[in-house]
This record gives C-alpha cells, sequence and structure tokens, in this order.
C-alpha cells in the first residue's frame, strides 16, 4: 500500500514537473536568456568588465574575469561563442529537454517529499486541501528562501555557492518544521516554537557578495524574482492539487 | 502464537515511518541532482531549472 501511495505521488510530481515547463517558458525562461545576453556581452551589449574593457575585445574580456568567478563562468563560457549549447556539457542537445527533464525530476522529488512529509505527520493529502499542502510548500521551499536569497539571474554578483546552498536548505528546514508545528499542531508551545522556527534563520545572515555591481539591470532582475516567485506558487499549486488528486484516486492514505 | 494487536499497531508505524522517511531522502537525492549538485552535465542540463526555481546557481 505504501508503495502505491509513494508511486502515485511520484507520478503526480512528474506531471507537475511536465506542465511548470511551458509557464516558465511564459516569463522566467525568456527572462534567463535575457540576462544571458549581459553575461556574455552578446547582441551588442558591452560586458561589463570594469578594468579590461576598454583594453581587449569583449570575447577576451571574460578570460580574466572567468578566473575570478571559478566555474561560474566556465560553465558559461561556451555559449558565449554563439550557439546555446555549443559544447556545453548539458546532457541533452537540447536545452529545452534538459530544463523538461530537470524539472520532471525536480517534480517527482518535491512530490516524493510533500507526500512523505504527509506519511510522517499522518496526515492525508486530497484534492480538496492539495492546494493548501502545495502552498505550505512554496512557502518553505521559495518564499522563505528567496528573503534572503532573492532568485538570482545569470551573471549577478553571488557570493560562494556552497555557503548559498547551506543557507537555502538549513531555511527550507526549518521553514518547513516552523510550518509543520504551527499549522498541523494544536499545543501552543509548539506553534510558539513553530512561529520561532520560521523566523530564527533570518537572523543569521544569507551570504551576500562583498561588490553587488551587476552587468544585469536592476529592473530585470526585479522582474524575475517576482516571475519566479509566480511560478514557483504555479508549480506547487499543481504539484500539491496532483499529489492530493492522485492520493484520492490511486494510493490509499491509511498506511 | 498470537499477534497482539499493539505489536500490529507498532509496525504499521514502523512501516510508515521508515517508508516515509525513504521517501524524503529519495525525493531530497531527485531535488539535490537537479538542483544542487556540482556537477557539471548537471548543472548545464538543469541551469534554466535552477535559476526559474530560485535555487542557489553559479
Amino acid at each position: 500500500m505504501i508503495i502505491r501511495y509513494l508511486l502515485a505521488a511520484l507520478v503526480a510530481g512528474l506531471v507537475a514537473g511536465v506542465l511548470v515547463t511551458p509557464i516558465q517558458y511564459l516569463k522566467v525562461i525568456p527572462l534567463i536568456a535575457h540576462a544571458e545576453a549581459y553575461e556574455n556581452g552578446g547582441h551588442g551589449i558591452e560586458p561589463h568588465d570594469h578594468h579590461q574593457a576598454g583594453l581587449v575585445s569583449s570575447a577576451h574580456a571574460h578570460g580574466p574575469d572567468a578566473l575570478g568567478k571559478g566555474r561560474v563562468i566556465l560553465a558559461h563560457a561556451p555559449a558565449a561563442g554563439g550557439g546555446e549549447d555549443a559544447g556545453d556539457a548539458s546532457l541533452f542537445q537540447s536545452r529545452a529537454l534538459g530544463t523538461l527533464t530537470a524539472n520532471v525530476v525536480t517534480g517527482g522529488g518535491f512530490a516524493l517529499m510533500l507526500a512523505a512529509v504527509a506519511l510522517l505527520a499522518g496526515r492525508s493529502i486530497t484534492t480538496r486541501n492539495g492546494a493548501l499542502w502545495g502552498l505550505a510548500g512554496f512557502a518553505a521551499v521559495a518564499l522563505a528562501p528567496a528573503l534572503g536569497l532573492p532568485p538570482e539571474l545569470p551573471a549577478m554578483p553571488a557570493a560562494d555557492l556552497s555557503a548559498r546552498q547551506a543557507w537555502w536548505i538549513m531555511t527550507v528546514g526549518l521553514t518547513a518544521v516552523g510550518l509543520y508545528c504551527l499549522i498541523l499542531r494544536r499545543e501552543v508551545p509548539l506553534r510558539a516554537l513553530g512561529v520561532a522556527l520560521l523566523v530564527v534563520p533570518h537572523l543569521f545572515a544569507a551570504p551576500h557578495p562583498a561588490q553587488l555591481a551587476s552587468p544585469i539591470p536592476p529592473t530585470l532582475a526585479a522582474e524575475f524574482a517576482v516571475a519566479s516567485l509566480a511560478t514557483g506558487a504555479a508549480f506547487w499549486v499543481l504539484l500539491g492539487l496532483g499529489v492530493g488528486f492522485a492520493m484520492d484516486r490511486f494510493g490509499t492514505s491509511e498506511a | 502464537m498470537t499477534t497482539d494487536s499493539r505489536t500490529v499497531a507498532q509496525g504499521a508505524t514502523n512501516t510508515r515511518l521508515a517508508a516515509g522517511f525513504f521517501a524524503l531522502f529519495l525525493g531530497a537525492f531527485f531535488v539535490w541532482g537537479a538542483g544542487f549538485a556540482h556537477s557539471a552535465a548537471l548543472h548545464d542540463t538543469a541551469h534554466d531549472v535552477r535559476h526559474a526555481f530560485g535555487f542557489p546557481c553559479h
């Protein structure tokens, strides 16, 4: 029975991953592509290499910069050559196919985790409450970390990747436990603890780079942060509804 | 040879918890692979998704 329950959740997650892909293509992915034009200095946009830009051609200006930023730019360096994917390490020829695959895997992963939380908490996700489960997932996985680390575009300055990942994971974990205590428990001390857990991650400053100058126009970054959160909310509602529907239809929530 | 009901209930709870943790870790593994792994192949494949979801990237 539990295998069936988890398989149902997994399938719902895969479907949510497929469905969110065209939603991403409405706004966030065009914005990423736009930002990459600035990152690569392509399409007539000068890269902001403060010291070298005047001395070398823009194609070379990225060399020293790439060294300075480590793997960050290296991953994108092939794209500077022109073709979107020419020579990059992606598993697929098509960038859209890579995006679809990554969405499906992410959707399946988050769906399993959502179903796991329900299982561990002894609650059931149904079509009726699925959207609320999804919104709770959104709050924990997208909204809370975005308070410290707003969704960023390529080429935006950022602190050490591992430090940001650690902060992100800590924030998501504490927010999830906090929401559990606040929403699914009745005991007053636990609810107070829940509120505290929601606040605590934001008392530790998220890692930010010392230098904030960026080649990306601020308007583009703001537009992207909002688009990313809106897309994330749509994804999580789809995911919650999907898992709820799958549980009602195929999985028994009684473990 | 009779199984008392408390043992059965305990067994069911244990199965539920074990399955819950299994699913939690399997799901986390998927999300890690798509969103967090430092491998260049995974990064380049999932690049747009990482940015779209607001995962720390680059």
